[in-house]
């Protein structure tokens, strides 16, 4: 219903080929109705365990999101059956005063892992409890279902103290390895999908949980190679397609919690940084790898314990490499984009943390009076690439706009530049003529 | 673009194929990929029916038919799904309240659904108290869509008191980049789809005093391409559905005229089939529902004559949100 990049033909179809069609409709929706009616049975049923519990209804759920990964519907499903049997943990580990931290009722309305109750708007919805009720000791399933661990950390408790302490340990070895075994193989249920279809966000959205389960329901050490191989997993999706949206977004993601306790882990800016560094180097005009760049800047800096000269000399050479940059594609939005970011650090500072809080004022008026100086020589390689104008005016404004002592001076040899830059902009980038009238107001006032 | 009968061939929007493009989106049945987009079907209903209010036939789409079948996408707790037998998610409830206030039928929602004050449960529970800001559903994924979405629809509902609007505004704001626009959480990427719903969800709360104007306009003027078209990020291509998300937001912070309207214009109208109807994402490329809306909807913000004014806050008619919001203080 929405496509991109596919081009316009004349659909017609032989008759043949309707009828192929008609076949596919016929088998595709044949897989929808057993879902459905399988969902549906075990709600109506008497059956305590639910209708998820259903080895059959996993297995279509499998079939039916092959065809087609954007049926949010049955990724809902196939998460209830992990829920309603086939994970044997139960969410918040084994460890039952551990609380699952981020899933408490006050942080949110919502429960950790849906309702997994059928859907269907007319029928009578079970009682969650009587759902749960019963299924402990059933085929070996030694947890309830996981949407309640909020309020069935009592009940928990005293099962845990009619058990054996040995048997549950020995149980809670296996169960672990059970259900490592079937996260991962989730996870890699997805990948041929998310390879085919790797702007649908269902198909994250169902890795995501897959991977906070995995913290509620295993050991730390356990989750935490889980987490590891989905970095190296995104590293694999950006080298393929470097401004892949999603996968920068779900990186950050997937950094955060590996840096969170939850996974007993420590801040990895310095490694990250070191990422955009390298894909960098493999394409100049990545903004996505420069953004997440210009976004650990400040947290590397505190945790290198860095000194004012240090900041300073951090600044210039980040300064230097967005030039080295321009001088090699001057066109390129990126370069200059990072190149505002860098400035915007020594133009607007008060009220916010920057790279080198230290500077005064005349430092830096003089470092934006060098980059202004820089930006001009690559006039003379370059006399009409509409940026290199629009960057010589943005910071002679803002260093207008600076304060300190000579001022005054400063924009009055200025001002006849800024009415040639402008008039050069005007010819360059005449779509843009709207936006130059009213830079050119800007100007009469100052 | 004063006066329709003086435009050239090339310049005219080919209404009528356009309409009978989107009545004809629901006889596809005989289609495979009719039913590989089922998950679509509501928002798809609201993409079509926008677009024909917006192109002056808002009885295009048989009105009782209409309600009927978004009713039959409510589930027990007041969200909407895609379809019938469709979880309830964000996405599709705000289309649902979107398509119920275009036709005039919260009553019949009142009578014959679950009821506004559901509805409103339903988006309110899903707001994380903590941040401020929205998932989508009960399995708790948390994008900025969503948050503006919960705007967009509790306020058409006259509910918006349900949620914590000062934690979603912070939330807004922690969004913000360097560049004066957002991104779909905080220290992600600018996107302009981002911009537009960050912009919108602040419209609505009365909040835009933290927008860095200038700098977003610059951002967002510099979308624009060479053949005219916008594209959402630096160094992308551009695409009829960023007309939307670029344009509408330029329209908020008042700097539509930072861009050059004309060359847009033909842009979009050269994405139009003009025997088939429908508009696609580029010149040749494959029509489809959502890009014929973004398309129409950028045409009418550039003032496009012919066509009925939309409101660039909600993606509705600004007759409906006149109708809907006009009698509140
Ligand atoms: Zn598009």
């Amino acid at each position: 219903m929405a496509s991109h990049g596919i081009a316009r033909t004349i659909r017609t179809r032989t008759d043949e080929q309707r009828e192929q069609d008609l076949d596919k409709i016929a088998k595709y929706r044949d897989l929808e109705t057993q879902i459905r009616m399988r969902v549906k049975q075990g709600s109506n049923s008497d059956n305590d365990n639910g209708s998820y519990a259903d080895p059959v209804l996993f297995q279509l759920t499998t079939k039916l999101l092959r065809l087609n990964p954007e049926y949010y519907t049955i990724w809902n499903v196939r998460r209830c059956c992990l829920t309603s049997g086939l994970l044997c943990r139960r969410s918040g580990g084994s460890s039952l005063s551990k609380a699952s931290p981020s899933t408490s009722r006050s942080d949110t309305m919502r429960p950790s892992s849906g309702d997994c109750l059928p859907s269907s708007s007319d029928s009578t919805r079970p009682d969650r409890k009587s759902l749960r009720a019963g299924r402990d000791g059933k085929s070996g399933i030694s947890a309830d279902d996981g949407t309640g661990s909020h309020d069935t950390n009592t009940g928990r408790t005293q099962e845990a103290e009619a058990t054996g302490a040995d048997t549950q340990e020995e149980d809670d070895t296996e169960a672990i390895g059970k259900d490592t075994g079937l996260l991962q193989s989730e996870l890699a249920f997805t990948i041929p999908l998310l390879l085919e279809f790797p702007k649908c966000y269902w198909i994250w959205n169902y890795r995501s949980w897959l991977l906070s389960e995995a913290i509620s329901r295993l050991p730390s050490t356990i989750a935490r190679q889980i987490w590891e191989a989905e970095l190296a997993l995104t590293a694999k999706m950006l080298a393929k397609d470097r401004r892949n949206f999603h996968a920068w977004s779900y990186r950050r993601h997937v950094v955060a919690t590996l840096e969170s306790p939850a996974l007993n882990g420590s801040s990895m800016a310095e490694t990250e940084f070191a990422y955009t560094t390298k894909m960098i180097g493999a394409d100049l005009s990545n903004f996505s790898a420069w953004h997440h760049r210009s976004r650990l800047i400040l947290r590397v800096l505190d945790e290198k314990d860095a000194d004012d000269q240090a900041r300073k000399a951090f600044l210039e050479e980040e300064l230097a490499l967005a030039r080295e940059g321009l001088n090699v594609g001057p066109e390129d939005q990126s370069l200059w984009y990072y190149h505002q970011f860098l400035m915007s650090h020594l133009t607007e500072y008060s009220g916010r943390v920057t790279i080198a809080p230290a500077l005064t004022v005349e430092e830096r008026r003089a470092y934006v009076m060098k980059e202004i100086e820089e930006i001009k020589d690559l006039l003379e390689d370059y006399d009409d690439v509409k940026w290199i104008y629009q960057g010589l005016l943005d910071y002679t404004l803002a260093l207008g706009s600076l304060g300190g002592e000579g001022k005054g001076n400063e924009a009055e040899g200025f001002k006849d530049d800024m009415q040639e830059w402008l008039a050069k902009l005007r010819k360059l980038d005449p779509m843009r003529n709207g936006r130059w009238d009213d830079v050119e107001k800007t100007l009469e006032g100052w | 673009m004063a006066n329709l009968s003086k435009l050239p061939d090339e310049l005219q929007l080919a209404t009528a194929a356009h309409v009978k493009y989107i009545q004809s989106l629901d006889t596809r049945k005989d289609e495979y990929e009719y039913w590989l987009t089922e998950h679509l079907r509501l928002n798809g209903l609201y993409w079509g029916l926008t677009a024909l209010h917006l192109l002056g036939q808002p009885d295009a789409l048989p009105r009782a038919e209409t309600i009927d079948f978004v009713l039959s996408c409510q589930h027990d707790n007041g969200g909407f799904g895609a379809a019938p037998g469709h979880d309830a998610h964000m996405l599709y409830t705000v289309s649902a309240v979107q398509i119920l206030a275009m036709i005039d039928a919260f009553d019949d929602l009142e009578k014959r659904g679950k009821g506004k004050a559901a509805v409103g449960k339903f988006i309110a529970d899903l707001q994380n108290r903590k941040t401020g800001t929205f998932a989508g559903d009960e399995w708790g994924e948390e994008d900025t869509r969503f948050l503006y979405g919960a705007f967009n629809a509790l306020s058409l509902l006259d509910m918006v008191d349900l949620v914590d609007v000062d934690k979603a505004v912070d939330y807004i704001i922690s969004c913000a980049n360097f560049d004066g626009g957002y991104g779909l959480s905080p220290g992600s990427e600018t996107h302009s789809g981002q911009i537009f719903t960050c912009l919108a969800a602040l419209s609505i709360a009365g909040r835009m005093e933290s927008v860095e104007v200038d700098k977003l306009g610059k951002w967002l003027s510099e979308r624009q391409v060479a053949g005219g078209g916008l594209n959402g990020r630096p160094e992308k291509d551009e695409d009829v559905c960023y007309s939307w998300w670029v344009l509408s937001s330029l329209e908020m912070i008042g700097r539509t005229h930072w861009i050059d309207r004309d060359a847009l214009i033909a842009f979009i109208l050269r994405c139009q089939d003009p025997e088939l109807g429908g508009i696609a994402d580029r010149p040749g490329n494959m029509v489809d529902v959502w890009h014929t809306l973004f398309g129409i909807t950028g045409l009418t913000l550039l003032g496009y004559p012919g066509l009925e004014p939309v409101n660039p806050v909600y993606c509705l008619p600004k007759s409906t949100t006149d109708r809907v919001l006009g009698s509140r203080t």
